[in-house]
């Protein structure tokens, strides 16, 4: 016979528990089944109409193609940064090292109105391009911008604890064997931290996907050109249709849950928990983002 | 105050960890619980403290038996192996612990917690370290801390789990026989655990060997170490060699093939001569020659093929001057026989 | 016999001294590109917020402070962070008392459950609630029949800021709890203690730091939740904005001073919440250190 618990010494388990899952169903559960038990109120064909209308598909391609792209950015420019904080050595380091944390600190709608301004036409950075004939504000580009300001501290917090875990003596040996530098860096640095730069990938993505304050004031929100998925729900609550937001809701759900997955079976692969940004006692601060 | 465990079983899903366990320790007795990894001690402790229940089996303190009791209510003092300081306490706070958690009623006052943490300190000589944090001690202070905290509370009944593993060698020996000094002091119900049979039995009134689960012998040191009731209490207590052989009448004999006997010889009890005596005697070669340490050990292969190891006193192989590859005689001193096991697979 | 030619002693040192590091061009046009690319998505909105607050001048920016909306906005910020911060504070630690220091069936089910509302759209998690307690959600008609309001209404803000920071503080001191294992708390039950005693002398001081860190990640989340917040709304001016509504509202109306002003606030918490972590991480790094043997 299986035994659902070891009896052990230690009190207050089952109140500890029972506790904690009622507090998880009242909150957590029950509202996200609720959102399928609305859903499922639909037909299959009513749901797959508005699940995959024009303006929905649309604002999929616009909600995952930026994140992707905003992801690939922070991908590149992370692996860039986590190398510069672990083994360079420069003024204003430590004071870099505590800023990258700051999509996390800063509440998204100022993240968002701060980007607009700064990237509106006549923004600090917006008056530089829109002679080139860049508009960044109120179009795509401003939402991969936005984006990319959403999850540029993923790679680097999950990266940045390999690289200071590396042996530096692995570098040796392969400078030993006669092995220049690019040569030591492609075929030995970059596979060593490639899984944890993988799962920054996918938690940046997945984060992005879901980002609405950070978007919505730099997208312009033209539907089928600038509007992303989310924004997408609030005008269909805005206009009463519940069973149209329900379903493009659960659309989301599901890619979520999907995500979830995939991101715990990349942080299995890779080794297990990742710790904290300065391998501190505090494991797992990275994917808490506190924007909202 | 006495301890008895009548017929404990316990169980880890498949894993026997003790199997119908039977032991009685008298009040004030200083016990060892000697066994290799697995052999189910520290369950066997553990479960004597209230630390884990047993699946069947009762304990009795003083003949009560307190199965229904929590390790709250045990009384007992018990000092982990990795000590389990408070790490965020000092060394007096740890101390004075077991003290301040007292319900209103019975909680001694401040001044006399004090004065009670004072002459434990005093005790275990670190009186100058009271404010010290567990992370600014060594590993003999630090083990000496969790003795003292869990004496403070004045238990009838003193339990140690492999309390020297975690330390270096000179330290161990220094702790062990302090441990011992203390115990002639205060004659509490002592009960430790440990896999060093020396430490076993340089500090035990009594030792316990146990093996996977069962009780193989219970006895003073001298009776253990020179009458061993099985081959595993023989082989776990110190070098042994390993013959096949067969008793016949009150001889014993020595030969290459299997047969329904193990003859077992301590090194230290194998002499080796040029010349053979008048008894058991047999020719080896010598292989090798180790005299670096109290006793010379020599290694050398009997006649038959089997390797023999022999410890000589440092005077004796002097007076031999024995070289490699020499044909000697080794004449036992002494031999234990048992009936072969599964032992003997394994040794050949 | 094959001949074995060693290689030359003076020049493997010469090289290594470039094995292990980049040229020096390589190492500045590194830092470079990583420092401008962390001044222009970090640095430049940091500062655009400041200089756009004060743009119109010091007392333009405190008076966009102290007009009444702005005032009530702060309030309900508040109140809906001062509820659910240690309502989950409170939730965390009997979380991560349950799976930190048990062994059960179930459990990593439980830790991914617990997971969740961080997967989760903000949108989506102030839609859910919508679901159940709107007008034409499941318990829409009853609350109606009873005059209850919870969307469009703080209660509804207060729920939707329970979920977004739901995980907090439970997953910063779950894996901390777990990993400090139970042998003190063992060791504090043969000395006499009670479970309660227990966990509040031992076990409590032990995780400090983590909880102190959740609760700061917990809180500045509370505060600075816009999406779910903005779905159970109802955005009525002075009565259901939190700052983040107020400052959109602001900021439609062109009114952006005002805006960045409130905005400034936000932006001052987020850097008090990153100096508290830089802190609480040293402290907790001081801990970990002093406990190697």
């Amino acid at each position: 016979m299986r035994q659902l618990k070891q009896k052990t010494i230690l009190p207050g388990f089952g109140l500890a528990l029972g506790f904690t899952i009622l507090y998880l169903s009242l909150l957590v559960l029950i509202p996200l089944s609720a959102t399928f038990l609305k859903a499922s109120s639909l037909s299959w064909q009513q749901f797959s109409h508005i699940a995959t209308s024009h303006r929905a598909l649309a604002s999929y391609k616009l909600s995952y193609g930026a994140s992707a792209i905003a992801a690939t950015i922070n991908l590149f420019f992370g692996l860039i940064v986590s190398w510069v904080l672990v083994r360079y050595n420069f003024p204003g380091r430590r004071l870099f090292d505590s800023l990258v944390d700051l999509p996390f600190a800063l509440p998204t709608a100022v993240a968002g109105i701060a980007l607009t301004t700064i990237y509106s036409p006549n923004g600090w950075i917006g008056h530089l391009l829109s002679p080139l004939g860049v508009q960044s504000a109120y179009s795509r580009l401003g939402v991969v911008i936005a984006l990319t300001f959403t999850g540029l501290p993923f790679v680097v917090r999950t990266v940045q604890p390999v690289l200071e875990d590396l042996d530096k003596e692995m570098e040796e040996a392969a400078a030993s064997l006669g092995a220049n530098r690019w040569q030591t860096i492609t075929k030995v640095l970059l596979p060593a931290v490639m899984p944890a730069a993988v799962t920054g990938f996918s938690m940046a993505f997945a984060r992005a996907v879901g980002e609405y304050g950070s978007v919505v004031f730099i997208s312009g929100n033209m539907p089928l050109k600038t509007e992303i998925t989310p924004l997408l729900i609030i005008t269909k609550l805005e206009q009463y249709d519940y069973a149209g937001a329900t379903a493009i809701a659960v659309v989301m759900l599901i890619s979520s849950f999907v995500l979830l997955l995939a991101i715990n079976l990349l942080q299995a692969w890779s080794g297990g928990r990742l710790k904290g940004a300065h391998g501190s006692e505090l494991p797992e601060i990275v994917e808490t983002g506190v924007a909202g | 105050m006495s301890i008895d465990a009548i017929n404990i079983s316990k169980n880890f899903g498949h894993f026997p960890a003790l199997n119908k366990v039977n032991l009685e320790i008298p009040s004030g007795e200083l016990v060892a619980l000697l066994g290799p990894s697995g052999s189910g001690k520290t369950t066997l402790l553990r479960i004597i403290a209230g630390l884990e229940f047993p699946d069947s089996g009762t304990v009795r303190f003083d003949g009560n038996d307190i199965g229904a009791r929590s390790a709250r209510d045990r009384r007992v003092g018990f000092v982990f192996q990795h000590y389990a300081l408070f790490r965020h306490m000092t060394v007096f706070e740890n101390i004075a612990f077991g003290l301040r958690v007292r319900p209103r009623a019975s909680r001694p006052s401040r001044a006399q917690i004090r004065a009670k943490v004072q002459e434990l300190l005093k005790l275990i000589q670190l009186e100058n370290l009271a404010d010290r944090y567990p992370s600014q001690l060594s590993g003999g202070q630090r083990q000496r801390v969790a003795l003292a905290r869990a004496l403070a509370v004045e238990p009838s009944v003193l339990l140690l789990d492999e309390p020297f593993g975690a330390l270096d060698a000179k330290v161990r020996l220094e702790l062990r026989r302090w441990l011992r000094q203390l115990h002639d002091e205060i004659h509490i119900t002592s009960v430790f655990v440990t896999h060093d049979q020396e430490e076993a039995l340089e500090v035990a009134d009594r030792v316990v060997v146990m093996n996977e689960g069962r009780i193989e012998q219970v006895g003073s040191p001298e009776d253990v170490y020179n009458h061993p009731a099985s081959p595993f209490v023989y082989n776990f207590l110190g070098n042994v060699n390993l013959f096949h052989g067969r008793v016949e009448e009150d001889k014993t004999y020595i030969q290459e093939s299997e047969t329904g006997h193990v003859v077992y010889v301590r090194p230290h009890l194998l002499d080796i001569a040029r010349l053979p005596n008048d008894g058991s005697h047999f020719r080896a070669r010598v292989k090798h020659i180790n005299s670096a340490g109290p006793l010379v050990k020599v290694e050398a292969i009997a006649e038959w093929g089997d390797p023999v190891r022999v410890e000589l006193p440092q005077e004796r192989f002097r007076s031999l001057q024995l070289m490699k590859n020499e044909e000697v005689f080794i004449i036992p001193k002494d031999v234990k026989v048992f009936p072969a096991r599964k032992e003997m697979a394994r040794a050949k | 016999m094959a001949s074995i030619t060693l290689p030359n002693p003076g020049v493997a040192v010469a090289g290594a001294a470039h094995a292990t590091t980049e040229r020096a061009w390589v190492r500045w046009t590194l830092i470079a590109i990583a420092v401008t690319f962390l001044g222009v998505f970090l640095f430049l909105p940091l500062a655009v917020v400041f200089s756009s607050a004060l743009e119109k001048g010091f007392s333009v920016y405190l008076a966009a402070l102290r007009e009444s909306d702005a005032m009530s906005a702060i309030k309900l910020t508040l109140i809906a962070a001062g509820i659910a911060v240690p309502l989950n504070m409170f939730f965390g630690v009997t979380a991560a008392w349950a799976i930190g220091k048990f062994d059960f069936f179930g459990k990593s089910l439980l830790v991914t459950l617990i997971d969740l509302p961080f997967s989760v759209s903000p949108v989506v998690s102030g839609l859910i609630y919508v679901l159940i307690f709107g007008l034409q959600g499941l318990l829409g008609p009853w609350l109606a029949v009873h005059d209850i309001k919870i969307i469009f209404a703080v209660p509804g803000i207060v729920l939707a800021t329970l979920f977004v920071t739901f995980p907090f503080v439970a997953r910063e001191l779950i894996p901390l709890v777990e990993s400090q294992g139970t042998e003190e708390e063992e060791a504090a039950l043969t000395l006499g203690a009670s479970g309660f005693q227990t966990f509040w002398r031992v076990t409590l001081p032990n995780i400090k730091w983590g909880l102190l860190y959740g609760v700061i990640l917990c809180n500045a989340r509370a505060m600075g939740e816009f999406g779910a917040v903005s779905v159970v709304s109802g955005h009525i001016r002075g009565r259901t904005n939190t700052m983040p509504l107020h400052i959109e509202i602001l900021y439609n109306e062109y009114q952006f001073a005002p805006a960045f002003a409130v905005a400034s606030l936000l932006a001052l918490l987020a850097l008090a919440t990153l100096l508290a972590k830089t802190f609480v991480e040293w402290k907790a790094r001081q801990q970990s250190a002093e406990l190697k043997p």
